[in-house]
């Protein structure tokens, strides 16, 4: 499931982005270009305020550009509009927080469930997907537990099992251990890893957490809105891609 | 289906609890102030309610049955040649001034009915036994609550228009608007009436008719007949109707009733909304995962709409005990309050566009629900 094409996933090319406070305009992506590949974990690490976390809602398609263009899965994103974005969003994409974004009063198992309904998926289809997603995300055993009876390490696994459950082509996870100590910072990141590798998943990781460098299959450094360094740790399973850095 | 909007609810029920309050005090005081107004002003129409006749006839263009004018006793031989009229009673009306020891003058209207047992004049409201005792001369019946308001105890004397009159019973079910109800036997009645215009001449004659379903085909074939002076006829229902709507606009309470149900309504939804919106605002970041992850604008607000509903639902119960308990203990204390059908369906229709517009103002903070803002 899941593989994308040679030419999928995430393209942004000489993206800008820039905020606007009072009469300071503050350019945070400063025409970057770069290429994600499937099946791999990308890291984007960086100093606080570098624009890790805009470049990610940038081609996750939670926020639109000032200039540029962005691809993902082959779709030009910066042209939808807002409701396409949200089609697009809850066919291709998961999401994974800092923030755990659990609502309170459903058990794992149901907070899992919930986007999946949204998708049109049958009931079976949708108790199938969510207990399986649980399952690899070791989860099971937990599945009728609410948020306040759960540790952080195992609300960050139930909200990643959230995202995995819609077989999304693009999983975006911001910031995903700082809230979890080592151990569970730990298993989150090598969940992540295995979820690209085992299902050809895009993983598009931020974090400043330097735990996480060595788990990653590519680096990215990013400071002022440019990617300074990109780095593999591991071969690389698709050379075919060239990869420009900050332009 | 996950069911989002409802366990919600109920996880988080003290966030809720604010809303489901509000909710449930403007219901309940729609609910009472409806009973109130109805129970006030249907007082206006004991006369009829309170009585087993199908047909009121009465002088033409009279708006309230408190506002009659006498009628020629002559209209009684019309009715009384119609097939479907199986009895026909005479009802006087007389203004009277009520002096007993201590209370100074109470204005007081003087019903004049037909003691008799099978008597259509307040059958709801007096018994055979209390009709009997009217037979005695001078004889009248008060309600119990307005005992206090007239000085006397059972078997005590005053006086109406200069005449003595003696207390010999009460009941309940006579409290008029408007001033305090005597009900005496058309010959007292007769006797008390200061007016030498109206000469005895009954205000209004009843009529029961062997088919009360009839009541409108009826009324209808009596009309027109020339003859026998100025008359009009109603049926019951009408006529009570007519009254009560009378008391309640020309008496300026109708436009304060819609004033303060409009006022209610106001205070209840802004309190509601905002309560609803803290509930939102509460669970912002899970609303705004859940857009990250597709599910759109439109199904969120969908979630709060729903919400919205079950607040004005639960609201709407607590209303419905509270206010049942508030009513049955109102009318052990003699206040006078009412209610029916439609006004109470009217009363559960407003309580839910209470809490349906709460819940189109509280979406409004939805738009906080920006994923973006959960990256940092």
């Amino acid at each position: 499931m899941n593989m994308n094409d040679a030419t999928g996933s995430l393209v942004a090319e000489r993206v800008s982005k820039s905020f606007v406070s009072g009469k300071l305009r503050t350019v945070v992506l400063n025409g970057l270009s770069l290429r994600v590949e499937p099946g791999e974990l990308t890291l984007i690490s960086g100093p606080s305020g570098c624009g890790k976390s805009t470049l990610l809602s940038v081609l996750s398609g939670l926020q639109d550009i000032d200039d540029g263009v962005v691809h993902a899965l082959g779709q030009r994103l910066d042209t939808l509009d807002k409701h396409a974005l949200e089609r697009f969003r809850l066919r291709h994409t998961g999401f994974v927080f800092q923030g755990f974004n659990l609502f309170p009063a459903l058990t794992a198992f149901e907070q899992v469930a919930l986007p999946l309904d949204y998708m049109g998926l049958s009931r079976q289809e949708v108790r199938t997907r969510a207990e399986a997603a649980l399952s690899e995300v070791g989860m099971s055993p937990c599945m009728h537990l609410r948020p306040i009876e759960l540790s952080g390490g195992e609300k960050q696994r139930v909200a990643i099992a959230r995202a995995l459950a819609k077989q999304p082509d693009l999983l975006f996870a911001d910031e995903p251990t700082s809230a979890l100590d080592a151990a569970n910072g730990q298993m989150v990141i090598e969940m992540l890893h295995r979820i690209a590798r085992r299902h050809g998943t895009t993983v598009l990781c931020v974090s400043h957490d330097p735990r996480l460098i060595g788990h990653a299959d590519r680096l990215l450094a990013m400071e002022d809105g440019r990617i300074l360094e990109d780095r593999r740790s591991a071969p690389d399973p698709h050379p075919s891609f060239p990869t420009r850095v900050g332009e | 289906m996950v069911a989002l909007a409802r366990k919600t609810l109920i996880y988080e029920w003290r966030r809720f609890l604010p809303a489901v309050l509000a909710v449930g005090f403007a219901g309940l005081l729609q609910l009472l102030q409806a009973a109130l107004v109805l129970g006030i002003f249907g007082g206006a129409a004991v006369y009829i309610t309170g009585s087993n006749a199908d047909l009121w006839i009465g002088y033409p263009g009279t708006q309230s049955v408190d506002q009659g004018r006498s009628i020629s006793p002559d209209v009684a031989t019309l009715l009384q040649m119609n097939p479907h009229v199986t009895r026909v009673e005479p009802f006087l009306w007389v203004d009277g001034d009520w002096r007993a020891g201590g209370t100074g003058g109470v204005s007081v209207f003087v019903s004049g009915i037909d003691p008799d047992v099978h008597g259509l004049m307040f059958s709801h409201a007096l018994s055979p036994q209390l009709r009997e005792r009217l037979r005695t001369p001078d004889a009248v019946i008060v309600d119990r609550a307005d005992l206090d308001k007239l000085g006397v105890q059972i078997g005590g004397t005053a006086s109406i228009n200069g005449h003595r009159v003696r207390v010999v019973g009460v009941a309940n079910g006579l409290r008029a608007l408007g001033g305090v109800n005597v009900v005496a036997s058309l010959d007292t009645a007769r006797h008390l009436d200061a007016d030498p215009g109206d000469q005895g001449r009954p205000t209004y004659l009843l009529a029961k008719l062997r088919d009360p379903g009839m009541s409108a085909q009826v009324a209808a074939s009596l009309r027109g007949h020339s003859g026998f002076g100025p008359y009009q006829v109603w049926t019951a229902h009408a006529f009570a109707r007519r009254s009560m709507l009378y008391w309640l606009f020309d008496t300026g309470a109708g436009a304060g009733v819609l004033f303060l149900a409009c006022i209610v309504f106001i205070v209840g939804a802004v309190i509601t909304s905002q309560a609803l919106v803290a509930a939102v605002v509460g669970s912002i970041r899970e609303y705004a995962t859940l857009n990250a992850l597709g599910v759109g604008v439109h199904a969120l607000r969908r979630v709060v709409l729903e919400q919205a509903l079950w607040v004005g639902v639960l609201g709407l119960a607590g209303a419905t005990v509270l206010g049942s308990v508030l009513i049955v203990l109102a009318r052990n204390q003699d206040v006078p309050v009412v209610l029916n059908l439609a006004v109470t369906l009217a009363c559960v229709l407003l309580i839910l566009a209470l809490a349906l517009v709460s819940g189109l103002a509280s979406m409004r903070s939805l738009r906080r629900a920006d994923p973006a803002t959960l990256l940092r």
